[in-house]
């Protein structure tokens, strides 16, 4: 299954999710594919102006560039979304998730969503670690692999 | 067919990032690879790069932590060697989620040997009505 | 525009930041600062500095990415990294990164003496909009020596071409000797004339002139003509000389000048500018409505602002701020019997208020509020904004030749001794 993950450039989230059987995803896929099929003509990233009004679809103008521009990344893993793990409190993560008010609107649309979801804290010790891994384990595990689908 | 880039980050007490390379060498695959401070970046076809780290995976499976990368190994306007100082945002990232990998490698060991961790109750707030009592016998043992 | 010359100093700027790579312009940012011949850099912080920087900064945000910025205000202080400027930007309409800019800025300023320019950007800010703040800044980093400088000497010059008039200032040992103001016909032409009016009032030939400083939009070509010393956009010079005027060069102080067809509004500290904005976005909130006001009104610009005073604003109905259906409600207010002292009030409100909404956004209004520029003369006006605003506000004398004064005093670094 294509799994949304929260903090969605998580190394630790995405690795567990593909060790797991399932397709995490990740921002990072979607910045890779926008770098590589436009040419580097808007550096760093390849967000042009044009982006933040892609991001109109999820709030207004009256919502700063620099949100509805990451809601324009987000656009197609909310829309591939068929679970979603996502860490409540997690630790800071910076540029796509460096903006608080972006993260409220994805984790919210994520719940709107109404697809199977995890919330589990971060952890931040080896016993916390336990308890994460072993509930986004088996949250995984009760998702159907991707060839099972019906 | 497009190229895209994975990390690997080690926090492994086996395996150095050159045994990879050279593991990753030895595998003949259609990559290219760099090794970094924290691991290796490995860049190919989606298909030849995701064969080549399961196999990669299992030299330490607690150890080595994969992900994708948006950028190729080296992008001029990423680069802290071309862009004048900081590092990119990512880094942070890795920096950050680094710090707790040792405790991610030993819970995922833990699951490998069928352990079941005793689940914590959330901490709720302390009622209003109870903190008050406190407040009022506390008051009262110091006077 | 021309050019700043690479033979300038290359001018280290410090990219403090969050959203502008979201927002897609920071392709346009780096444009800017090419024009003006200087690099951004990004300083080095580690996770630990970011981890701590809440407790130290004393400020709690949620965006991980406005920590980053504090912890990269944090390394400047701590020296980590050598820059000349910082540029402090965010997303238009993020109360909180207003709050985070605005601190990094009042920090940077209280420990360190180096230049910064706050700004909030969307998607449609182009590097042409950028241009004229890194130009101020790098000014202020280039000529730091000079912009300290809080007292005129020798016989200086200097001319302010407006879009609306031209005006000259002589002065000699930190007094105004001469003055000249002219409608701005044909830029050159009417500098000429400014200029020898001010000369001719001074009673001193061109050829004593010791240093020329020229501002406004005609600078460039202003500045050719008459060789100056020093040419200058009108934000630096504008902040210099509102200070200067009125005798406020240390500590913060905020400048209103509303222009015949673009206004400014800048936050200074030290006579230095840090945010401002500026831009005719609107001829509702230009000294043109007022003309236009007065023009219905049969009566002369000069007269509109007394006018004003004995009006009241309150007594018209206006319906819009624009320039035409707003100037249209004033028509229809006379038509139903209003005074014209209280439609001209009531224009000085509007074009207030239209200040407010359009300019003050993004600019924190720390006294004292210097008014400067033609309209500051028309009384109505600057009562009107102090009513708004909840402030006193001060129209320093000269505050007409604002620009022009600057110039002059800015110039007289430029004597040899």
């Amino acid at each position: 299954m294509k799994v949304f993950i929260y903090p969605t450039n998580s190394l630790i989230l995405s690795d567990l999710v593909e060790r797991f059987g399932h397709e995490p995803l990740a921002l990072m896929a979607v910045i890779g594919k926008k770098i590589r099929t436009k040419g580097l003509d808007s550096p760093p990233i390849n967000v042009t102006p044009e982006d933040p009004k892609l991001g109109l679809k999820y709030a207004a103008v009256e919502v700063p560039s620099g949100v509805r521009g990451r809601m324009s990344l987000f656009d197609s893993l909310l829309t591939d979304a068929e679970a979603a793990v996502i860490v409540r409190d997690p630790v800071i993560s910076f540029g796509c998730m460096g903006c608080a008010r972006t993260n409220e609107l994805v984790n919210f649309l994520i719940r709107a969503k109404k697809i199977p979801l995890l919330e589990v804290d971060y952890p931040e010790n080896e016993d916390n670690a336990k308890e994460f891994v072993y509930k986004i384990s088996e949250f995984l595990k009760s998702l159907k692999p991707a060839e099972d689908k019906k | 067919m497009e190229s895209i880039t994975k990390m690997l980050v080690i926090n492994s007490r086996d395996v150095l990032p050159s045994d990879i390379v050279i593991k990753l060498y030895e595998s003949n695959a259609d990559i290219s690879i760099k090794e970094t401070c924290f691991g290796v970046m490995v860049t190919g076809e989606r298909k030849i790069v995701d064969e080549v780290l399961t196999k990669i995976r299992k030299m330490d499976p607690y150890g080595i932590f994969i992900k994708e990368r948006g950028l190729a190994p080296g992008e001029k306007f990423r680069c802290r060697a071309t862009r004048r100082g900081g590092a990119r945002p990512g880094f942070h990232n890795l920096e950050s989620e680094d710090k707790i990998l040792p405790h991610i490698g030993s819970a995922l060991r833990a699951l490998d040997r069928g352990e079941i961790p005793e689940l914590k109750k959330k901490i709720k707030k302390l009622d209003v009505d109870i903190l008050k009592e406190i407040i009022k016998q506390e008051l009262e043992a110091q006077s | 525009m021309k050019k700043i010359s690479t033979n300038e100093n290359l001018v280290r700027i410090a990219q403090l930041s969050c959203g502008a790579e979201y927002s897609g312009i920071q392709g346009e940012i780096d444009s800017a600062v090419k024009q003006v011949h200087a690099v951004m850099v990004y300083p080095e912080v580690d996770i630990e500095d970011i981890e701590n920087i809440e407790e130290e900064f004393g400020l709690k945000v949620a965006s991980a990415d406005l920590k980053l910025m504090m912890a990269r205000a944090k390394s400047i202080v701590a020296g980590k990294v050598q820059v000349d400027a910082v540029f402090v930007a965010t997303c238009f309409r993020c109360a909180e990164a207003a709050i985070v800019r605005s601190e990094i800025r009042r920090y940077l300023n209280e420990k360190t003496g180096i230049p910064v320019i706050s700004y909030s950007f969307t998607e449609r800010t182009t590097a042409g909009t950028l241009l004229t703040r890194m130009e101020a800044l790098t000014t202020t980093a280039r000529r730091k020596s000079l912009l300290a400088r809080e007292k005129q000497s020798g016989l200086t010059a200097g001319i302010d071409s407006g879009s609306t008039t031209t005006k000259a200032i002589i002065m000699r040992d930190d007094k105004i000797i001469g003055k000249g103001w002219v409608p701005t016909i044909k830029v050159l032409e009417s500098a000429e004339e400014a200029f020898n009016n001010a000369l001719k009032e001074a009673g001193v030939g061109r050829e004593d002139i010791q240093a020329i400083g020229t501002t406004g939009y005609g600078r460039f070509l202003l500045g050719e003509h008459f060789k100056a010393d020093l040419i200058q956009e009108e934000i630096t010079v504008n902040s210099k000389g509102a200070v200067y005027l009125a005798g406020t060069q240390k500590g913060s102080a905020t400048v209103l000048d509303i222009g015949g067809m673009d206004n400014k509004a800048i936050s200074v500290q030290d006579g230095i500018p840090g945010m401002f904005t500026m831009g005719g976005i609107c001829a509702g909130a230009s000294g043109r409505f007022l003309e236009m006001t007065a023009k219905r009104l049969g009566v002369k610009i000069e007269e509109l602002g007394k006018l004003a005073l004995s009006g009241n604003y309150q007594n018209v109905k206006m319906n819009s701020y624009c320039i035409v259906f707003g100037i249209q409600s004033l028509v229809n207010s006379l038509a139903a019997g209003s005074t014209p002292e209280d439609v001209a009030a009531a224009a000085c409100h509007s074009v207030a208020e239209q200040l407010f909404e359009q300019q003050l956004q993004e600019i924190d209004v720390k006294e004292p509020v210097l008014m400067v520029g033609g309209t500051s003369l028309i009384e109505g006006l600057p009562k009107a904004v102090s009513e708004l605003l909840k402030v006193k506000v001060i129209v320093p004398e000269n505050a007409q030749y604002i620009g022009a004064v600057g110039a002059a005093l800015l110039a007289s670094g430029f004597i040899s001794k």
